[in-house]
Formats: structure tokens, C-alpha cells, sequence
């Protein structure tokens, strides 16, 4: 069974002993816990294991907790709290990169769950494969002769394409939230999703080759 | 030397630029710069060696015509690079570069080979005794800044030159992220803002979002090889391709006519960001005269393309940011070299908006390092910086590949993972190669070092699971650590530097440099000012002798005046008083020096006086 809760276990701050809201600083005396170098992305900056979030909120709480684990702050400290700084800082860093675009948060999600691996599961969406040969070939030829309108108009059918893509992704994860007690449609959805983002990396790979020649201009 | 209960807590900013260096402090006022009794603040990034005397500053850079292989100046170039990455600086330099160890470079000068790392320590030296005079007590910690875009290698190179100079540098702040410190410190409101910083040598664009006191970069461009020394070189090129048409093209230019054309060079580039015309006369002896007016027009047809260069850096971190130039709240002009009227026109074009020009922009940066400092320092908490490291790290794969570890614009402190494991049975060492850069093959990136894991417990091929943990620290700064999952020990890493120095090389650089100052810096220092004031006296009274007619009977007056003074200041024990004559005999010698520098000029160059380029 995959880990469905909402919100980070309990724990207590090993200085205060206080309760904290989340591993990573204690709500009371501000001190940084040991576990925070560890914790996952979701509960390092105390939100909900969901895709759906605001990216507002996301930034907002990546700077409070900054604020509190950044080592220019701890410049003075003995070596193991710097150290301690560093590897939550580092933590931290890595979890609102993540969690900050929504295709890495996806991913990351699905790993979490436990589903399948890019590297496992190569699998794309029906019919994706014989769209994306298209659209190369078309990117080849308006590469080969730059023709600039071109590349912009196949840059913006991408760029519609990875936004259906991720609003499909949205779905497939507001289901699986209603259904988490049922395995069968669970790994159904897990797969999917292993789908559909396997083809997001797709056209994110055409989508910068197809920018890159637009910006060469520059 | 006063001493005071704040010792500890100061931290110097330090601006250590290609052109020029400077220093500010944090006070509760807020930052503000070092300044020497003339009020002056930048002390020209150029070391001259003359009779084993070493100076810098504006006296060094004074010999740069008389004396051109013995005055080295901008070392910042030769930082962490390899002979190969110099090849088109090294037509112009004056002074001697040769291979170093480790693939770097070495400045020969009177037979000495001096490494980047110690030339530059003699500047910071420098301006760490300039600031204690100022401030009237020691300082024995750092923040330096470097160009956005300079790699491992040059960061590493950066902080090793600190550590030689007797400074622990604390941090290695990037200068357009400085730069922004320093300018939205006052402002309160949220905004994007871009800063555009062209300096002697290098340029660097940085993108950054001011929320609630956080300094967040989200992205950063940049060339470490580009900046107003390129502008200077277009202008050499055109005179002396000009002149070997009108003189034959079998001309060869002797040191310090190379010097002269450069000082010529840059006078007239800035004089054309104020007129529109400018004019250069070259005597090239034997009756040749070299006579040459070179419009503002012709001057930007030369500069364009190292403009547009910028542009395009600024385009490529818009998008690294996820931007669109209307997104700019603010576009802030950092460096000298953005008093070109062209680098303002292009860049307010690009970004639709007027761009900032700070009061000083010479002195931004430095303010903002001072700004770093005080927050390291604990006395200013309301202020958060995160930056990001400029590239991205990888280690080479099978068949000469990257395999990308750390992303470019990736926030520090950042670290990624990497498992290895070994190719042969009872294998207990495993190299990796570490590299820096965009390109796909390790070839074409920058290689930090290679990085031998040593102390695998011997098991069969395969079996070892050594964990690897790359961390770049606030720093920029790469930091290799590994760990043998199976058997849970900690492997140990040797870093072969690929374009540096190596700890134990450091080390041996730092006890050379305190062997000259062992504890008593008080004493060192009224050594070193007895020393030089002597030399200053000598000077004058040589000055005297040759040129001392041209002063006013008033002049020498105040000159004498001077004189005497110093004379009797340098037999006390009072450092500072040392330090204040000798900069009023200095003043007081201008005329003298003057006269004497228009007439080695004129003996290579013929042109305006010194005070009309």
C-alpha cells in the first residue's frame, strides 16, 4: 500500500521538546532539525503530497524556511551545526526546484507513490510516438532551411502539447486521490501517469531544440 | 595601530577587479567604502616590481610605460586558466606568462615566476592594510567577490589568493548579485531586476527576484573573457594596423610602445564616451608621425559586436529565468565599462526601459560585499541571499560523455548523489572526472580535476556500491565526499586540481607570506612604510633634480613642507602619521610626477599631456 497521508508525522523538536509542524524547524525555538537533510521534498516545506498546489504558496514557503536553515546565518556556529545548515539548505534548494515545476513535481509524486521508473517503463501515450516523428521531421526541415516562422509556429503546437499533456496529468492525479483504496485502478493511474510524463520529457526535448534555434537569432 | 572590541566581528568587502580594486565595511549606517586620506577609494589592480621593491596601485600603474615587463596588471584574466585559454590575451600582455604546474599559468618577472594566486594576494594585501589604516584596527576575514560566470578553478584560485594574503575568506560573492544587494537594500517593494555588469575583463548578466529582504537569482550569463579590454584591443589593433601601412609593415612594437598604444588606447575610449571625437599622435621616432582622429561612430562600428555579444547573454538569462524582458522591473548598469553610451543604448533597447545607471559604478559592487559581509557577520539579519552556480556539473561517462550531476542556475548550496562501483575484482581505488559546462562531451567542458576514490574494500568487479556526494557550497565552491555503502566506510577522495593549486601548495604559498609578517603585523607594517616612504624620498628628491623647475616657487614651498614632515613622521613609531605624510608628499610631488611621466611618454608616444587623454 503506497503512503496516502496528507500531512508529515508528528515529531518533536530535540531542543525544546516542543511539537513541531514540521521536521525541519521547530516552530518554538527555531532550531533545525537533524531529520530535515532527509525528509522528503513534500514534507521539507510542509505541504500536502498533491499535484495540484500553488506555486505562490510553494516560493512563499521556500523562503520562510530559507530563512531559518540558511548557513550565512550560522556563520559563527560550531562546524557540525554549519554542516547541519548546509545539508538542510542543499535540501531545501533541491525540494523547491522540484516541487516548482509542475513536470518535476509530477514525477517526483509518482515516485513516491511507488510508481515505475523512466528508466523501467519507457512507454508513451497511443499515438504519441507517430505525432512527435511528425512534428521532428517538420522541426528538421524548418531547422535546415530557418525558417524562423516556422520553428515559432511548431515552438507554440509544443508548447500546447506539454500543457495538455500536464493538465491530463492533473487528472490522472485528482483520481488517484479518490482512489487510493483500490489497488487495481491505483496502478492503472500510476502507469499512466508513468505514460504521460515519459511524453512530457519528449516534448521538452523538441521544445528546446526548436527554442534554441529561435534564440541563436538573439 | 588603535584596537577596538570589534575586531573579530569586521568583515572586509573586498571588490578585487580586473582593472581595478576596493574595500567597504558594514556599519550601522550601512555600507560604506574605504577610503585612503585623499578620499580616494580605487586602487588600480596593477603590481610593479622595480629594484625588488614591489608597489601597487596608482604608483605601479605609473610604471607601466617606463617599465613594461615589470608591471603586471590584469592578473583576474589569469586566474585558474591554462596557457592555451590565454592565447589572444597573451599578444597584448607586456610582461612574461609562462606554463605553470598543474596546467595554470605563471607571470615571470625578473626571472621570478609568480602564480595568479600570489600576484593577486599582493593586491588584496594591499587593500587589507589600506582598510586597517582606514579603520584603525585588524582585519583578518574576508568576502571577495568574482564575475558571475567565473567557474570552480577561478572561485577556488579566488580564495587561495585571499588565504596567501592572510585573509580568511568567508565568502566568494558573485558581482552582479552584489551589485543588487547594494541597490535594493533601501527599496522595500517586490521586483525583477536584471544587472548588467561590463567590467574591465569580464562581463556578467544576473537576473534576480527581491521579495521580503530575499535576494533570489534565477538565472546567470555570462563571459569570463569579455570586457572593456576588449574594447581597448579593437582600438590597439586599428592604430597599429594603421600605422604599419603608413610605415611599413615589417614595424615591430618594442614593450613599451606596446604599454603606451594600450594607455593611449583606453584614454581615447574614454574620452569618446564623452565627446565625439578623439585624437592620437604616435611618434614613432626618426621623424615619424602618426596622426589619427577616430570618431565616436567609428569607435562603436568596433564595439559592436563584443556589444551585441552582451545582448545576447541578457536574452539567453531571460530564459534561463523564464522571463520576458517586460517582466524587468529594473535593469541596473554595474561596472566601468557601462559609461560606453553605446553599452546603455543597446541594453535599455533590449530591455525596453531606461536602464539604472548607479552613482558610482565603480563602487556597487564593493558595497554590496560589505553588505554580505554584515549579514555573515550576524549584525545584519533581515537580508538573505540565494544565488545560483553559474554551471552545470558533471562527471565524464563511458565514451567521453557527460553525465550531468547539477544543473546551471541550480540554488546553493546544492548536492547530488552518485553511486560508482569497480570494473575488476578486488579493484579498491575508482577515478572520476569531474567537469563544469554546458557542452554535451567532457572535451569541450571545463575540467575541475579528476578525483580518485581510494580505500574500496576489495570485492568482486561490480560489487562495491561507493556513494558519491557533490556539493557546491554558498560558495560556488565544489566539495567531493564518498562513502562505501556495503561496508559503510568513508572512501577517501584526492583531488588532482585540474587548473589550480593543490592544498599543500597553499599552504606552503601562506607560510611563505606570514614568514614575512610573523606576529607582529604593527611592526611589519612600520618597516613597510619606513621602507617606502624612504624610496618616496629618494624619488622627489630625484624629481627635484631633473624637473624641479617646473614647479611654482609656491609649489616647492609645499613640496619642502612635505618633505620635512615625512622626515620626521618616519622616524616615530606612529604607522598612520607615516602613512598621512606620505600620501600628502605624494600630493604634494603631483606637479613633479606629471612632468616627468609627459616626458617618458613623449619619448615613445607623442600626444596629449597626461591629464588632456
Amino acid at each position: 500500500m503506497t503512503e496516502t497521508h496528507d500531512q508529515a508525522t508528528p515529531v518533536k523538536c530535540r531542543h525544546c521538546d516542543k511539537p513541531m509542524s514540521t521536521p525541519v524547524v521547530c516552530d518554538y525555538c527555531h532550531a533545525v532539525g537533524p531529520d530535515a537533510a532527509v525528509a522528503d521534498h513534500f514534507t521539507l516545506l510542509g505541504l500536502p503530497r498533491r499535484f495540484d498546489l500553488d506555486t505562490a504558496e510553494i516560493h512563499r514557503r521556500f523562503l520562510v524556511l530559507s530563512r531559518h536553515t540558511h548557513p550565512d546565518f550560522h556563520a559563527d556556529d560550531t562546524p557540525e551545526v554549519q554542516q547541519l545548515h548546509l545539508q538542510v539548505s542543499a535540501a531545501l534548494n533541491e525540494a523547491y526546484r522540484t516541487l516548482n515545476d509542475s513536470a518535476a513535481r509530477a514525477a517526483y509524486l509518482l515516485t513516491l507513490f511507488g510508481g515505475k521508473s523512466s528508466a523501467d517503463d519507457k512507454s508513451v501515450p497511443d499515438g504519441f510516438l507517430g505525432t512527435m516523428m511528425m512534428m521532428q521531421e517538420e522541426l528538421a526541415d524548418a531547422l535546415d532551411s530557418d525558417d524562423r516562422a516556422e520553428i515559432a509556429r511548431i515552438t507554440e503546437v509544443l508548447q500546447t502539447q506539454h500543457d495538455g499533456l500536464l493538465r491530463r496529468i492533473g487528472m490522472l492525479y485528482e483520481q488517484y486521490q479518490e482512489s487510493v483504496s483500490c489497488k487495481a485502478v491505483v496502478d492503472d493511474l500510476l502507469g499512466e501517469l508513468r505514460q504521460q510524463l515519459n511524453a512530457v520529457s519528449y516534448v521538452k526535448k523538441l521544445l528546446s531544440q526548436a527554442t534554441d534555434a529561435e534564440h541563436a537569432h538573439d | 595601530m588603535r584596537n577596538t572590541l570589534m575586531t573579530d566581528s569586521l568583515i572586509l568587502g573586498i571588490d578585487l577587479g580586473t582593472t581595478n580594486s576596493l574595500a567597504a565595511v558594514m556599519t550601522p549606517g550601512g555600507p560604506e567604502i574605504i577610503r585612503d586620506a585623499r578620499g580616494a577609494a580605487l586602487v588600480p589592480s596593477v603590481i610593479a616590481f622595480v629594484d625588488g621593491e614591489v608597489t601597487v596601485g596608482l604608483e605601479a600603474r605609473a610604471h607601466a610605460v617606463e617599465n613594461p615587463t615589470a608591471t603586471v596588471y590584469s592578473v583576474k584574466r589569469l586566474m585558474g586558466k591554462s596557457i592555451e585559454d590565454l592565447t589572444s590575451d597573451l599578444a597584448v600582455l607586456p610582461y612574461e606568462v609562462v606554463p605553470g604546474r598543474n596546467d595554470t599559468v605563471c607571470v615571470k618577472v625578473q626571472g621570478r615566476e609568480m602564480t595568479p594566486q600570489e600576484l593577486s594576494a599582493i593586491i588584496l594585501r594591499d587593500i587589507k592594510a589600506r582598510a586597517e589604516t582606514a579603520r584603525g584596527q585588524e582585519i583578518s576575514r574576508a568576502v571577495i567577490t568574482v564575475p558571475a560566470y567565473f567557474d570552480d578553478s577561478q572561485r577556488q584560485a579566488t580564495r587561495d589568493a585571499g588565504r596567501i594574503a592572510g585573509l580568511e575568506v568567508c565568502r566568494i560573492v558573485n558581482e552582479p548579485t552584489a551589485a543588487a544587494l547594494a541597490y535594493g537594500l533601501d527599496r522595500s517593494e517586490d521586483a525583477c531586476i536584471a544587472v548588467y555588469d561590463l567590467g574591465g575583463g569580464t562581463f556578467d548578466v544576473s537576473i534576480l527576484r527581491v521579495s521580503g529582504g530575499v535576494f533570489e537569482v534565477l538565472s546567470t550569463q555570462g563571459d569570463t573573457q569579455l570586457g572593456g579590454d576588449d574594447l581597448d584591443r579593437e582600438l590597439i589593433n586599428l592604430l597599429t594596423g594603421e600605422i604599419r601601412r603608413e610605415f611599413g609593415e615589417e614595424l615591430t612594437f618594442p614593450p613599451a610602445t606596446r604599454q603606451a598604444l594600450r594607455t593611449f588606447a583606453e584614454a581615447t575610449k574614454v574620452r569618446l564616451s564623452t565627446e565625439s571625437d578623439a585624437t592620437v599622435e604616435v611618434d614613432l621616432g626618426a621623424g615619424r608621425l602618426f596622426r589619427r582622429t577616430i570618431t565616436r561612430d567609428e569607435f562603436e562600428s568596433l564595439a559592436v559586436r563584443w556589444i551585441d555579444h552582451t545582448i545576447e547573454h541578457c536574452a539567453r538569462a531571460l530564459r534561463d529565468a523564464g522571463l520576458g524582458p517586460k517582466d524587468i522591473d529594473q535593469v541596473v548598469m554595474v561596472g566601468g565599462s557601462t559609461r560606453v553610451p553605446m553599452v546603455c543604448r543597446k541594453t535599455g533597447e533590449f530591455f525596453g526601459r531606461e536602464p539604472y545607471t548607479a552613482v558610482n559604478p565603480d563602487e556597487v559592487v564593493a558595497l554590496g560585499a560589505a553588505v554580505q559581509a554584515g549579514i555573515l557577520a550576524g549584525i545584519k539579519r533581515d537580508t538573505l541571499l540565494l544565488d545560483v552556480t553559474p554551471l552545470s556539473l558533471g562527471i565524464e561517462t563511458l565514451g567521453g560523455a557527460v553525465g550531468k550531476l547539477i544543473m546551471r542556475n541550480s540554488t546553493v548550496p546544492c548536492q547530488a548523489t552518485e553511486t560508482f562501483s569497480t570494473y575488476v575484482d578486488g579493484q579498491t581505488a575508482v577515478d572520476i572526472h569531474v567537469l563544469q559546462g554546458e557542452r554535451e562531451l567532457a572535451k569541450d567542458c571545463r575540467s575541475l580535476g579528476k578525483f580518485q576514490l581510494t580505500g574500496v574494500p576489495p570485492m568482486p568487479a561490480g560489487a562495491p556500491r561507493v556513494q558519491v556526494t557533490f556539493l557546491l557550497d554558498a560558495n560556488g565552491i565544489l566539495d567531493v565526499s564518498a562513502r562505501e555503502l556495503r561496508s559503510g566506510q568513508a572512501a577517501s577522495v584526492q583531488i588532482t586540481p585540474a587548473h589550480g593549486l593543490t592544498r599543500d601548495e597553499v599552504d606552503s604559498m601562506v607560510r611563505d607570506s606570514y614568514a614575512r609578517a610573523v606576529e607582529d603585523l604593527n611592526a611589519h607594517r612600520l618597516i613597510d612604510l619606513r621602507n617606502e616612504s624612504a624610496r618616496i624620498l629618494a624619488a622627489i628628491e630625484k624629481a627635484i633634480e631633473t624637473a624641479g623647475d617646473v614647479l611654482t616657487p609656491q609649489q616647492r614651498q609645499t613640496l619642502d613642507a612635505a618633505v620635512g614632515d615625512l622626515k620626521t613622521k618616519r622616524e616615530g613609531e606612529d604607522c598612520d602619521a607615516v602613512y598621512e605624510a606620505m600620501g600628502a608628499a605624494n600630493d604634494a610631488a603631483m606637479p613633479l610626477t606629471r612632468a616627468q611621466m609627459d616626458d617618458v611618454l613623449s619619448k615613445t608616444i607623442k600626444g596629449r599631456k597626461m591629464d588632456e587623454v
